[in-house]
């Protein structure tokens, strides 16, 4: 009952140049992904566009003369600040304008912008975006499609990948909002124990081999991983690391879902002055940044995750997944049945802002590496207030974080009166201290104190597998995740209290 | 304005609806990050410092002030809408408090809910959730309600980039036979009385529309009020996907243009058909609006009842998260003292509204002289809505074949209806250079299990439409009915 126009030469010029990848990857799709159909009616407006001067009646959103924003202005910092975020945080900078237009000349007309389009997302956008990712990752043969977000990227990512009874691996603390949210899918998750480097590859290597379909179901094909500032152990993966865990996901046909929003906000790293001066800021930063795994997917089974929420801010509701062509279509055809192609007043706002008008690519690079010394400045401050009121105590130590917000806080329960390692397990296998139980009486204390900070219990994912190695994890939950990315004031009073709420709790 | 038997938790003696979740649904579980959010701001410290969350302070967002032009809608309105991170407007994006949520960092989607449903809608017990567009809340609430093995009802004919999307995850549809007036209650009836005697029915949902598309029908208040009534006694949810409400014609113009803001407001919403929101007492309609703007700052608020509303906003919040902050704030401002108001929207509305009716009026005409003409179609004159139904006389072609035989599949085609139009819609793209959506592509697939066998005519016999939009210049209109005329002559005369 649908029709669907045939093909020709002329239409898949129309399309986005989608080649054959040589490895096959149907296997990894979802049945629900298999079963999906494409919209018909973009079929049909695609074919409607091939021909010029063909008069389409078949549309059904409303004709640009009837918008009612004729032009969009943001007032943004200007980027020829040497420092800029130190600038426009003093107020002391230049500001510019850079402006979206309807009916003028930009780098993206808000009538591209604001109509209905394919759910990747507007081409221009793409393509910066992608130039973006060539220039710092050098991907082999990827695309880019836009996303809200990676909460909309990464779930979108999970009914694409996940049947009912799948399961996947993850981080043994991970970011849990988004693992609940694949639990209603019928997805389990497998823990990959950590260490202060993050992920351990050997751990997972053990997993997959260990692994019985006969009494466990289908063996993993999905690893998540959030490889730079780890949410929420802070993390991040060396290089070594990465290429092991490449080796083993490469071994076992695994999907490698590389969930990456902290990528931009690096310490400690030494770029080169002089590579700034003759080759601008983008190849300075490209060659000190971590290697991502997709800058090493020759074979095609990363999918990475990109936002603009902790480099702009999280109401952008914008990010780019990078994957395979052919994982990258059926996502899109999954965004297009979906939550449909991001909203337009974002993609002029980024088409703007790295377009020759605005800061372009490298004016960007510049913001960025302003942003990591803010930041970086902020770390520092967390970690001299950190040893002056609290490590001092011995109560509690903390590792100096490569990347990102977080700082893993150790609890070192040990020295409390009331700790306990000989706990009868409720279940088998189960915790054998009250580690629990102290980190929610410690969690209530510092809210009474007037502070709070995540308790490791809302990340831990429990081993249900009954192979796990070592100690439970409730007997691991000593920690607690705090972020260094608020005022100066905030960390020093919020230290302060955490000290004096600690040595309340341990000795008295 | 809250009905009589409603509480300030939005509870009422509504019924218990909770058995129309799907599996999906009633397992997901709150974002624990959010869950969290929702303990801080119950403790009754007042000075809290947090250091939980994860998002970057407000003083690096690397914008400071956001400007929008817009049409005037006063004659003294500056048509410049302002929005700014650190100074007063109707939604600063810097936080008034260190936990209150702003649209600019993360925030649930549950504290998203702007006033502007209760002034235009009046909901007796509804809640408001905001979605990215109707497409997305609508999907939202297909996953909310249904699963593998479902069967959900709508229009015979129907929006097939909606209707697609739940087939990969095993919903079946079920189409409604319609007429000019739109989805025939006797008919719904029908289909679920023989659906009753051949399986039972779990949880079905019903999709109703204004300015339908692409029928253009509008259900009369008597249909709706009928359609209402068996969803009671069948138990079924109703979706009411309603993004051409606004755009209502032919309404009488009254003789007093209100100067005082709250009575034009009121004058507005008597001028426009009541809702099944507004009857809904037992809670099971979920609403879909749009506030028809570009499509991307699109405001789309989505009212359902307590249980749905939670649902839902937990289902955002493990997903898509709430909608982007530049469109809240356009909104936001528009709405609020400094843009247009409430009130200058509606004049906004309004006037969008009599521009579309102009383009519809422009087509008829242009139709009636280049088309109908010829004898080979006509078309409806839609009450609401962006499009026309153009019906074909296929039996007037020459290749026009009619099956004599009687017995077999109630809906296997009897005529080569659908070959046809497909000729003609080819025809049309490829040789004459105008594009219409073939009826074809929104028939929903006949199943001979619901259908009654005595005298029904299959749908494949009856899909003879082309959709076409007036929402397109004069030039375009103009042009594309000259071709569709000339095309027609040609197909015809074959």
């Amino acid at each position: 009952m649908v029709f669907l126009p045939s093909t020709t030469s002329a239409t898949s010029t129309v399309d986005t140049g989608l080649k054959r990848s040589h490895v096959d990857f149907s296997r990894h799709l979802s049945s629900e992904a298999r079963a999906r159909l494409p919209n018909p009616i973009k079929s049909i407006w695609k074919a409607a566009q091939v021909k010029a001067g063909t008069i389409n009646m078949g549309n059904g959103d409303p004709h640009h003369t009837l918008y009612p924003i004729s032009e969009m202005n943001f007032v943004v910092p200007s980027i020829d600040e040497h420092d800029p975020v130190q600038s426009w945080r003093s107020g002391t900078g230049e500001q510019n304008i850079i402006a979206s237009y309807k009916d003028d000349p930009c780098a993206l007309s808000l009538r591209t912008a604001f109509a209905y389009g394919a759910g990747a997302g507007l081409q221009h956008v793409r393509d910066a975006l992608a130039d973006l990712n060539d220039r710092i990752h050098s991907p082999p043969n990827h695309t880019v499609s836009l996303s809200l977000g990676n909460a909309d990227a990464l779930t979108k990512c999970f009914r694409l990948l996940g049947d009912r009874g799948n399961s996947f691996l993850c981080e043994e603390f991970t970011f849990s909002a988004m693992t609940n949210a694949a639990l209603p899918l019928g997805i389990e998750w497998v823990p990959v124990r950590m260490d202060k480097g993050g992920l351990v590859p050997s751990d997972l290597e053990r997993i997959l081999s260990n692994w019985n379909e006969v009494t466990q179901g289908k063996r993993p094909h999905v690893l998540y991983t959030i490889p730079c500032s780890q949410n929420p152990t802070g993390s991040t993966l060396s290089l070594e690391r990465r290429q092991q865990i490449y080796q083993i996901a490469h071994d076992w046909d695994i999907i490698i879902l590389e969930d990456d929003p902290y990528f931009f906000l690096q310490y400690d790293l030494g770029v080169d002055q002089s590579t700034i001066r003759q080759y601008g800021y983008t190849r300075a930063m490209a060659e000190v940044l971590p290697r991502s795994f997709l800058s090493m997917d020759y074979d095609g089974r990363v999918m990475r995750l990109d936002s603009f929420s902790k480099i702009v801010a999280p109401g952008m509701r914008l990010g780019w997944v990078t994957s395979n062509n052919f994982l990258a279509e059926k996502l899109d055809m999954l965004t297009d049945s979906s939550s449909q192609h991001p909203h337009g007043m974002g993609q002029a706002f980024v088409a703007e802002l790295l377009g020759s008008d605005g800061w372009g690519v490298d004016g960007f690079m510049k913001w960025i590496s302003s942003l990591c010394n803010e930041y970086q400045r902020r770390r520092d401050l967390f970690m001299d207030v950190f040893r002056q009121k609290v490590a001092v105590s011995g109560f509690a130590t903390a590792e100096v974080p490569q990347s990102g917000m977080f700082v893993w806080i150790k609890i070192n329960l040990e020295h409390h009166a009331r700790f306990s390692t000989s706990q009868t397990p409720t279940v088998p296998g189960g915790p054998t201290t009250n580690t629990a139980d102290l980190m929610d009486e410690l969690f209530r204390k510092l809210l009474d104190c007037g502070l709070v900070m995540m308790p490791a219990s809302t990340f831990a994912i429990v081993d249900r597998t009954g192979r796990t190695t070592g100690n439970h994890i409730g007997d691991r939950l000593n920690f607690f995740r705090a972020t260094f990315v608020g005022t100066d004031e905030t960390i020093r009073d919020g230290l302060t209290i955490f000290g004096r709420a600690l040595e309340e709790f341990f000795c008295f | 304005m809250e009905g009589p038997q409603t509480d300030n938790h939005g509870t009422s003696n509504a019924i218990d609806l909770s058995h129309h979740l799907s599996g999906e649904a009633r397992d997901r579980v709150a974002n624990p990050l959010k869950d969290i959010l929702r303990v801080i701001s119950e403790c009754p410290v007042a000075d809290l410092i947090s250091m939980a969350n994860g998002d970057p302070h407000h003083s690096l967002y690397p914008f400071r002030q956001i400007m929008y032009e817009v049409p005037s809608v006063q004659d003294a309105s500056d048509p410049m809408i302002h929005s700014y991170k650190d100074q007063e407007c109707a939604l600063s994006y810097s936080r008034r408090l260190p936990i209150l949520p702003c649209c600019w960092t993360y925030n649930s989607a549950e504290t998203c809910s702007p006033d502007f449903t209760k002034l235009i809608f009046a909901p007796p017990n509804h809640h408001v959730l905001l979605t990215l567009g109707n497409s997305d809340g609508i999907t939202k609430v297909y996953r909310l309600l249904g699963e593998k093995g479902d069967h959900f009802l709508t229009d015979e004919f129907s929006f097939p980039s909606m209707t697609n999307s739940p087939l990969a995850y095993g919903v079946k549809w079920v189409g409604i036979k319609m007429d000019s007036g739109g989805i025939i209650p006797e008919e719904l009836e029908k289909v679920l009385v023989k659906w009753e005697r051949a399986h039972r029915i779990n949880k079905v949902g019903c999709i109703i529309r204004v300015g339908q598309n692409p029928t253009g029908s509008t259900l009369s208040v008597d249909r709706r009020k009928k359609i209402y009534a068996i969803a009671q006694k069948w138990d079924l949810i109703i979706i009411e996907d309603d993004p051409y409400y606004f755009l209502q014609y032919d309404i009488p113009q009254t003789s007093r243009t209100s100067a005082d803001p709250d009575e034009f407001i009121q004058d507005f919403r008597s001028t426009l058909i009541p809702t099944f929101l507004s009857m809904d007492v037992d809670g099971r309609v979920l609403r879909i609006d749009t506030l028809c703007l570009p499509p991307e700052c699109d405001w789309v608020g989505l009212q359902a009842i307590k249980l749905f509303h939670q649902k839902l906003a937990d289902y955002t919040d493990s997903s898509t998260q709430p909608p982007h902050a530049f469109g809240q704030m356009f909104v936001t401002e528009m709405l609020g003292e400094h843009g247009w108001k409430v009130e200058g929207f509606s004049r906004w509305l309004k006037s969008l509204r009599l521009d579309y009716q102009r383009r519809r009026d422009f087509l008829l005409d242009v139709f009636q002289r280049e088309v109908e003409s010829t004898g080979y179609a006509s078309v409806n004159c839609p009450e609401a809505g962006m499009f026309v139904w153009i019906e074909v006389f296929f039996e007037r072609h020459p290749r026009f074949v009619r099956e004599q035989y009687s017995g077999g599949s109630p809906v296997v085609a009897q005529t080569n209806t659908e070959h046809l139009l497909k000729e003609l819609f080819e025809r049309l793209m490829n040789t004459q250079g105008v594009v219409f959506i073939p009826s074809s592509t929104f028939a929903i697939p006949e199943n001979p299990l619901w259908v009654a066998s005595d005298g029904h005519v299959p749908l494949r016999d009856r899909t003879r439409f082309l959709r076409a939009t007036f929402g397109g210049t004069e030039e375009i209109i103009e042009k594309g009915m000259i071709r569709l005329g000339k095309g027609l002559r040609e197909f015809f005369q074959d």
